[in-house]
C-alpha cells in the first residue's frame, strides 16, 4: 500500500477480494471527518492596535514583520505606500501606536518610532526612491494648496493613482510647519530628502504663491479638484498688556527664524508660555542659543499636551518649568520686554477638552524678570481667502469624512480642517483626501471612516476587530525589555543642534522587530500546522495564503484557534456556512 | 521560497506527514497528535506495534490505515513481546535499520502490559516503547487505571468515591531497569518531543517514552484546550519534562517559566477534577511540589559517568 | 545420521533442521529440555536464530507472532499451564495467519499440580485455528516438526506438534536425523504473502466490522480444509525423500477387523502390542491412529472405519460434562457414514497414570462384552 493522496472507499462484494487476514488496503482518507465539525476555523487577520492607532494609517505590523526578517527595503516600501514621510514621522510623531501596543504588558511597547526611523534612514543610506505603482496616467489635474505634510501627502497619493498635481505654497520652500521643527529633532536633510522624493514622483510645486493674495479660489476652478491644506499659520495671542513690545516673539516665528538660519537675539532670560510641543521646541532651541529658559504653563504636568519625552528632554537640558502659572502682563521698559507679571493658577472643573479648567488664584500675582517672552499657545488658521460657499466653523474648514468641503470639488484637510496638530495626522488627512478625490473624479462610491479613524491606501484584507492583549496566547511570548535608544548626553545637547535621539542600529531594530507580537497578523509561526492532530492544516499555495484548512478532515477541535499566538484565526459556527 | 520563520517558535519539525487525515480520533485528541510528532521524528523506516488502546481504533478499521508505515495490531498486554519478536525478525533478516515502536496507552503500559514491557526492557530489546498516557481506560469509556491521578473522576471512580491512590510512577519503574533512555514528553512541546524521539532512535537498546496525552472526553475538557492542558501540566510541574539515561542521569528538559503556575490552573480546566475541594487542591499542590523537588534533587545529584 | 535422542531433543532437532529464525520460549516442565537444547544450538552457532528468553508463555507466543509477522520463521514450545496462559495469543496467531510452529508436550492441568501427560492442554486449544499433530514416537516427532513448518507455511496457519510428557519427551529412542541439505531441499525459506514491509506498509489486524468479519473466519476454515490435502502431500513428499511417511491417520490391521481401537499419541504403541496379541488369539481387531487432529480428517476416519462393527476410542482427556474429546470427533465423523457402528469411549490415563497392555485389554473386553455403549463413556482405572 503506497502512500496515498486520494480518498478511496473499499466495499467488498466477495470474500475473494479480501486479504486472508485483516490487512489494510487504503488510507483513512476515505473518512471525511469534516462532517463532524460544528465550529469552523478560518484564517482572518485582525486589526493590530498599532495599525488602528496610527493617524497615517501605516501597516505597522507588516513592516515590523518584514524588518524582523531583515527585509528592510520591503518594510520601508510598506510604510511609504501609506506615508511618504517615515523619516519625519519616525522622529517627530507622538506615536499613539506605541500607547496602544500590546507588548506594553510584557516588557514595554515596541519602539515603533525607532523602527520607522531606522527604515527611513536605511532607505536614505541605500538611496531608495519612492516606488510608484504601474498605473495608467490620468488626464485630470488636481491643485493642492499648501505644501505641508497634508498637502504633500495628498499630492503623493494622487500621483500614485496617476493624477497630475500642482502644489502651491506661500513659503519659499515646500514643507510647511515641518520646516519649523528644530534640527535636533529633525535634521533638515531628512526632511529635504523626503520632500524631494515626493517631488520626484512628478508633483509640480509652486512656491511663493499665497492663496488669497497671489491666487484666489476661483483662479483654481480649472482644476478637476482642489485640496486646501494651508495649515494653521498664525500664532494664538497672549491677550495681555505689553504683548506688542519688542522681545515678545511668537514660538513659530522664533522657530522659523532659527530654521532659516537667522540670528535671533534673546538676551539672557527667556520665558516661554505654553505647554505644547511648540513651547518645548522653543524652549529647547532657546537653551541651545545660550539662554536661561523657563516655561510657564497654566495647568499641571498631567495636562501638558507636549510629548512626554520632549518634556523630559527639555528638563534634562536645564529648561525649568513652572506649572500653574499664567501671564497677566508683559512688563516693558522702553518698549522692550523686561519681565512678566504672572498669576498662580488652580484647577477647577473640567472644560470641554476634558481637562480641568485653570483658574487664577486671587492675590497671587508676582513678577519675574526676563529678556524675551515666547508665547507658544498654539496656532490658528488664516481663513481670509475663503469665500462664502466654503464654510468654516471655529477657525476650521468644515469637511465630511470624505474631506469634501461644502463647495465641491474643493476638498480640505490637515490642520486647517482637522486641527489635529501632528505631522502624522496631516499625512493621514492628505491621503484620505487623495483617495476621496479619486473616488469623486471616477464617480466611485466608497465609504470612509469618520475623521477620528485612519484610512489606508493599500489595506491588506483584515477584520476590523482590534486585537487586545487578552486575545493573544501569551504562552508563546517571553517578557522582554525594549532596547534603549541611544541619546546624546544632555550636557552636550545644549551646545549643538545635532540630533538628540540617535535611533536604532540594525541589531536593535532587528531584535525589536522580532519582539513584536504581530497582533492579529499571521506571520507563519506554524503553530496551527504543528498542533493540528488531524493533518487538516496544509501549507498554502503562496506567501499571501501561507496555510489552508482542509475542511474535508478538519474536525473543528479549535486547537489551532487557541494556539494561534496572535489571534489570526477565527472560529465560527458551521451553520453560517451551510448555504455555501 | 518560503519566508524565513522568525517568531515565537522556531520549530525543527520535518515537513513530511506520516499520518493520514480521516482517523476517527475524537476532536482535540492528544494521542493522535503525539503519533504525528513521533513518526515525523522517526521517519518512514518505522514499524508500529499497537496493543488494545484508543489507537487500535484511531489507526483505522479494516481495510484502512491512518499511518503510512506498517502497523501490527495486537493483544492488550503484548506490546513489549510482539515488538521484541519483530525486532528479532528484522535483525535476523538483516533489517537492523528499521525502528520498532510500541505504541500503547496507559492501561496497556501501567497495568496489563507491564509484565511484557518490563521483560522486554530488561532484555534491553532495541526498540522504543511509547506510552501515550491519557490517564484512564479511555477507549472503553473512561475507567480508572493505575495511571489515573489521585482524586480524579472516572466511571469506576465516581465523584462520591474518586480515586484514592496516587498515579503509579512508571518513569521510576522504567528507570529501575537501567535502560539506556527513559523520557517524558507531551504534545505542547513538539520540539522537545521530537528531539527525544530522535535521540531514542539513535540509541541502541530499550527506550521508554512517557507521553502525556490530554483526552477531551475523558478529562472533560474543551477540545481546543488540549495543547493548553499539556502546557499547563508541564508549567504546573504535574508532568515535568525530563529524561533519565541509564537509569541514573536525570536531566530536566523544560523548566517551568517564572517558577511555574499553581496546579489549580491545570486542574480547573478539567471536569474530572471539578469536585475537588480547596483542601484536595492544596494536597495535590503539596504532592506536586514534593515530587518536583525530588526530581530537581535527582537532576542535580546525577552521578552517572559514561562507562568506557 | 542416527542418534539416540529424547522426544524433546527430537523437537529441538526438528526446529534446527527447519531453520527456525526466531525462537521465543519460556521454561516449563516437561518442555524445558527442548528449549535448553535450542539455546545451546543458538549459543554454539549451530542455528542462525535469535532466541528471545521471554518472561512468560504469553509473551513467547506474542514474540513469535511479531517475528512471524515480520517475515521470520518462528518457533516455540510449551506445555500444560503454559499453553493455557498463551491461549489468547494462540488465537491471535491463527487469526493473523502466521505459520508459527510450536512443540507442545502434553501435560495435565492443575490443580493439583501435575507434570505428567494428558491431552487436555492441547485439546482445549481445539478451536483456535491451529493445526494439531499427535505423535507416537520420537522419530515421528522430528519428522512432524519439519513437516508442520511446510504445511503451516503453505496454508498460513500455525501448527502444534504434540508429544506425551515423559513417555516421549524424556524417553530416548534412536532417531534418524536427516541431513540439513536434504531438509533444505524439502523445505524452502519462508516466503509470506503478506508481512510487515516498509515497501508495502499495511496495518495488520485492525478492527473488523461485522460486515467483513465472517469472511475472515471463512478463510481460516477454508485454509484448514485445504490443509488436509496439503498435509497428505507433504507427508507423501517426505516419504519419498526420507523413506518414512506417517499418514494423517494410520490404519493398523483394520482390513478385516470387526473392532477398531482409535488412539492417539503413545497409547498407540501400547495398543499395537495388544492388537497383535489379540489377533493371535483370533479376535478380529485393528487400530486407527489419529495423527492429525486439526483439521480433523473426517473422510479418512470414515473410510478407515467403514465396515467396522464396533469402535472403541481411547481418550487420555476429558471434556467435563460430556466425554472424551477424540470420541466426540469420531462420532461426529461417523454420523455421515452409510453405516454407523456403535462408538465406545474410554477415558483413561489422565494426569500421567500409566496405560499398560492390561488397560487396553480391559477396554477390548468391555467392547466385546457389550453390543452397544450403556453410558456416554466409560472410565477405565478409576478407583471406585
Amino acid at each position: 500500500m503506497k502512500k496515498q493522496t486520494e480518498a478511496r472507499v473499499i466495499t467488498f462484494t466477495s470474500e475473494a477480494e479480501m486479504p486472508m487476514m485483516p490487512a489494510s488496503m487504503a488510507s483513512t482518507l476515505y473518512n471525511k471527518t469534516g462532517s463532524w465539525r460544528y465550529m469552523r476555523p478560518l484564517y482572518v487577520n485582525k486589526t493590530p492596535p498599532c495599525n488602528a492607532a496610527c493617524p497615517a494609517g501605516e501597516d505597522i505590523v507588516m513592516y515590523l514583520q518584514l524588518t524582523a526578517q531583515g527585509r528592510y527595503a520591503e518594510a520601508w516600501e510598506t510604510i511609504v505606500r501609506e506615508n511618504p514621510f517615515p523619516g519625519v514621522c519616525g522622529r517627530v510623531c507622538p506615536h499613539p501606536c506605541e500607547s496602544e501596543c500590546n507588548r506594553e504588558h510584557l516588557g514595554g511597547a515596541i519602539a515603533i518610532h525607532c523602527q520607522e526611523r531606522f527604515l527611513a534612514d536605511y532607505a536614505a543610506a541605500h538611496d531608495l526612491g519612492l516606488p510608484m505603482p504601474d498605473v495608467p496616467q490620468r488626464g485630470e489635474h488636481v491643485a493642492v494648496v499648501g505644501a505641508g505634510p497634508a498637502g504633500l501627502s495628498c499630492a503623493y497619493h494622487l500621483r500614485r493613482m496617476g493624477y497630475q498635481v500642482t502644489v502651491f505654497d506661500a513659503g519659499d520652500k515646500p514643507g510647511g510647519m515641518m520646516r519649523l521643527i528644530p534640527e535636533y529633532r529633525l535634521p533638515k536633510e531628512v526632511l529635504e530628502r523626503e520632500i524631494a522624493a515626493i517631488v520626484a514622483t512628478g508633483v509640480e510645486v509652486k512656491t511663493g504663491v499665497r492663496l488669497g493674495v497671489d491666487v484666489s479660489l476661483d483662479d483654481l476652478k480649472d482644476y478637476a479638484a482642489v485640496f486646501l491644506a494651508v495649515g494653521q499659520s498664525r500664532s494664538r495671542r497672549l491677550g495681555v498688556p505689553g504683548e506688542e513690545a519688542t522681545g515678545v516673539l511668537p514660538g513659530i516665528d522664533f522657530l522659523a527664524r532659527v530654521a532659516r538660519g537667522q540670528r535671533v537675539g534673546l538676551g539672557e532670560k527667556v520665558a516661554v508660555i505654553g505647554g505644547g510641543n511648540t513651547a518645548m521646541d522653543a524652549a529647547r532651541t532657546a537653551r541651545r542659543l545660550g539662554a536661561d529658559v523657563t516655561i510657564f504653563y497654566r495647568r499641571s504636568r498631567a495636562e501638558m499636551p507636549a510629548i512626554d519625552e520632549e518634556v523630559n528632554e527639555a528638563l534634562d537640558e536645564g529648561v525649568r518649568i513652572e506649572f500653574l502659572r499664567a501671564p497677566v502682563a508683559v512688563l516693558t521698559e522702553n518698549g522692550h520686554v523686561r519681565g512678566l507679571r504672572l498669576t498662580e493658577m488652580e484647577l477647577g472643573a473640567p472644560d470641554e477638552s476634558g481637562r480641568r479648567r485653570p483658574l487664577p488664584v486671587a492675590g497671587s500675582e508676582y513678577e519675574v524678570a526676563c529678556d524675551t517672552v515666547i508665547p507658544a499657545l498654539g496656532q490658528v488658521a488664516d481663513l481670509s481667502f475663503l469665500d462664502a460657499e466654503v464654510k468654516s466653523e471655529r477657525g476650521r474648514i468644515i469637511t465630511d469624512e470624505k474631506a469634501a468641503t461644502t463647495r465641491p470639488p474643493i476638498f480640505a484637510g490637515g490642520d486647517v480642517a482637522t486641527g489635529f496638530g501632528t505631522v502624522t495626522a496631516a499625512v493621514g488627512s492628505g491621503k484620505r483626501a487623495a483617495l476621496a478625490i479619486d473616488c469623486f473624479l471616477r464617480g466611485v462610491e466608497r465609504t470612509f471612516p469618520d475623521l477620528a479613524q485612519n484610512v489606508q491606501a493599500a489595506p491588506r484584507p483584515h477584520d476590523a476587530a482590534v486585537v487586545r492583549f487578552e486575545d493573544l496566547n501569551t504562552a508563546y511570548f517571553e517578557e522582554e525589555p525594549r532596547p534603549r535608544q541611544e541619546q546624546r548626553p544632555a550636557a552636550e545637547r545644549v551646545t549643538t543642534f545635532e540630533e538628540v535621539n540617535l535611533g536604532y542600529g540594525e541589531d536593535a531594530a532587528l531584535a525589536e522587530a522580532q519582539r513584536c507580537f504581530s497582533c492579529g497578523t499571521c506571520n507563519e509561526c506554524d503553530n496551527c500546522l504543528i498542533f493540528c492532530p488531524d493533518v487538516a492544516v496544509l501549507r498554502g499555495p503562496s506567501d499571501d495564503e501561507p496555510f489552508v484548512f482542509n475542511y474535508d478532515y478538519c474536525k473543528g477541535c479549535g486547537i489551532c484557534v487557541s494556539e494561534c499566538p496572535r489571534h489570526a484565526i477565527s472560529f465560527e459556527e458551521e451553520v453560517k456556512f451551510a448555504e455555501t | 521560497m518560503r519566508k524565513p520563520k522568525t517568531y515565537a517558535r522556531n520549530y525543527e519539525i520535518p515537513e513530511e506527514e506520516l499520518t493520514y487525515s480521516g482517523s476517527v480520533s475524537c476532536p482535540g485528541c492528544g494521542a493522535t497528535l503525539a503519533m504525528r510528532y513521533a513518526l515525523k521524528a522517526l521517519g518512514p523506516k518505522t514499524m508500529v506495534v499497537i496493543p488494545a488502546c484508543c489507537w487500535s481504533i484511531i489507526a483505522g478499521p479494516f481495510p484502512y490505515s491512518s499511518l503510512t508505515v506498517p502497523i501490527f495490531h495486537t493483544a492488550f498486554e503484548t506490546a513489549g513481546a510482539v515488538s521484541s519478536g519483530i525486532r528479532a525478525a528484522l535483525d535476523i533478516l538483516g533489517k537492523e535499520d528499521i525502528t520498532v515502536m510500541a505504541w500503547a496507552g496507559d492501561g496497556g503500559t501501567f497495568d496489563i502490559g507491564i509484565q511484557a514491557l518490563s521483560a522486554a526492557v530488561e532484555r534491553n530489546e532495541d526498540f522504543i516503547y511509547v506510552c501515550y498516557d491519557n490517564e484512564a481506560y479511555m477507549n472503553t469509556g473512561i475507567q480508572r487505571s493505575s495511571a489515573t491521578p489521585w482524586m480524579a473522576w472516572t466511571t469506576t471512580t465516581p465523584v462520591k468515591h474518586p480515586k484514592d491512590e496516587p498515579k503509579k510512577d512508571i518513569m521510576a519503574i522504567m528507570a529501575a531497569h537501567y535502560i539506556p533512555y527513559t523520557a517524558t514528553a507531551t504534545i505542547a512541546y513538539p520540539d522537545d518531543m521530537i528531539a527525544k524521539f530522535r535521540k531514542a532512535k539513535s540509541i541502541h537498546g530499550a527506550k521508554f517514552i512517557h507521553v502525556l496525552s490530554p483526552c477531551p472526553p475523558g478529562w472533560k475538557s474543551e477540545a481546543s484546550d488540549s495543547i493548553k492542558l499539556s502546557r499547563l501540566a508541564v508549567q504546573s510541574k504535574v508532568f515535568p519534562l525530563y529524561e533519565i539515561e541509564h537509569g541514573e542521569k536525570v536531566t530536566i528538559n523544560v523548566w517551568p517559566k517564572d517558577g511555574g503556575v499553581p496546579v489549580s490552573e491545570y486542574l480547573r480546566l478539567q471536569g474530572r477534577f471539578r469536585h475537588l475541594s480547596d483542601e484536595n487542591i492544596a494536597a495535590i499542590q503539596a504532592e506536586v511540589d514534593r515530587n518536583w523537588e525530588r526530581l530537581v534533587a535527582k537532576a542535580k545529584g546525577s552521578v552517572y559517568t559514561e562507562l568506557v | 545420521m542416527k542418534k539416540v535422542v529424547t522426544g524433546n531433543y527430537a523437537v529441538s532437532w526438528g526446529a534446527r533442521l527447519a531453520r527456525a529464525q526466531v525462537i521465543a520460549a519460556y521454561p516449563i516442565t516437561p518442555q524445558t529440555s527442548i528449549i535448553e537444547k535450542l539455546a545451546t544450538f543458538c549459543a554454539d552457532g549451530e542455528m542462525e536464530a535469535r532466541f528471545i528468553k521471554v518472561e512468560s508463555e504469553h509473551s513467547a507466543m506474542a514474540a513469535c507472532i511479531g517475528a512471524s509477522a515480520a517475515g521470520a520463521r518462528a518457533f516455540t514450545a510449551t506445555s500444560g499451564q503454559g499453553l493455557l496462559l498463551m491461549h489468547e495469543v494462540v488465537h491471535w496467531a491463527a487469526g493473523a495467519r502466521l505459520p508459527i510452529v510450536m512443540g507442545v508436550v502434553n501435560r495435565a492441568i492443575g490443580p493439583g499440580w501435575n507434570i505428567w501427560t494428558d491431552q487436555n492442554d492441547t485439546l482445549s486449544q481445539r478451536d483456535t485455528g491451529w493445526l494439531q499433530f499427535y505423535c507416537e514416537t520420537n522419530q515421528e516427532v522430528l519428522d512432524t516438526t519439519i513437516q508442520a513448518v511446510k504445511i503451516a507455511e503453505t496454508v498460513f496457519l500455525p501448527a502444534m506438534v504434540v508429544l506425551d510428557a515423559f513417555l516421549l519427551s524424556h524417553t530416548s529412542e534412536p532417531v534418524d536425523i536427516p541431513d540439513q541439505a536434504e531438509v533444505d531441499a524439502f523445505l524452502p525459506p519462508y516466503r509470506p504473502e503478506l508481512k510487515l514491509d516498509l515497501d508495502d506498509p499495511r496495518a495488520f489486524g485492525a478492527l473488523v466490522l461485522p460486515s467483513d468479519y465472517m469472511e475472515m473466519r471463512y478463510k481460516i476454515q477454508k485454509a484448514m480444509e485445504r490443509a488436509v490435502g496439503v498435509a497428505e502431500a507433504v507427508d507423501h513428499e517426505w516419504g519419498e525423500r526420507f523413506g518414512r511417511s506417517w499418514g494423517l491417520v494410520e490404519r493398523y490391521r483394520l482390513d478385516d477387523a470387526e473392532i477398531a481401537l482409535v488412539t492417539s499419541g503413545t497409547v498407540t504403541g501400547t495398543s499395537r502390542v495388544v492388537v497383535d496379541e489379540l489377533r493371535d488369539k483370533g479376535l478380529k481387531i485393528g487400530l486407527l491412529k489419529v495423527r492429525m487432529f486439526r483439521p480433523f480428517p473426517h473422510e479418512k476416519v470414515r473410510q478407515a472405519l467403514a465396515g467396522i462393527e464396533k469402535v472403541a476410542v481411547i481418550d487420555r482427556n476429558i471434556s467435563f460434562g460430556d466425554s472424551g474429546v477424540f470420541a466426540q470427533e469420531v462420532r461426529a465423523a461417523l454420523y455421515r457414514a452409510d453405516k454407523r457402528p456403535p462408538v465406545f469411549d474410554f477415558v483413561t490415563g489422565l494426569g500421567g497414570r500409566d496405560i499398560v497392555p492390561a488397560t487396553i485389554r480391559e477396554i477390548v473386553d468391555y467392547t466385546v462384552a457389550h453390543d452397544a455403549p450403556v453410558e456416554e463413556f466409560t472410565w477405565i482405572g478409576v478407583k471406585k
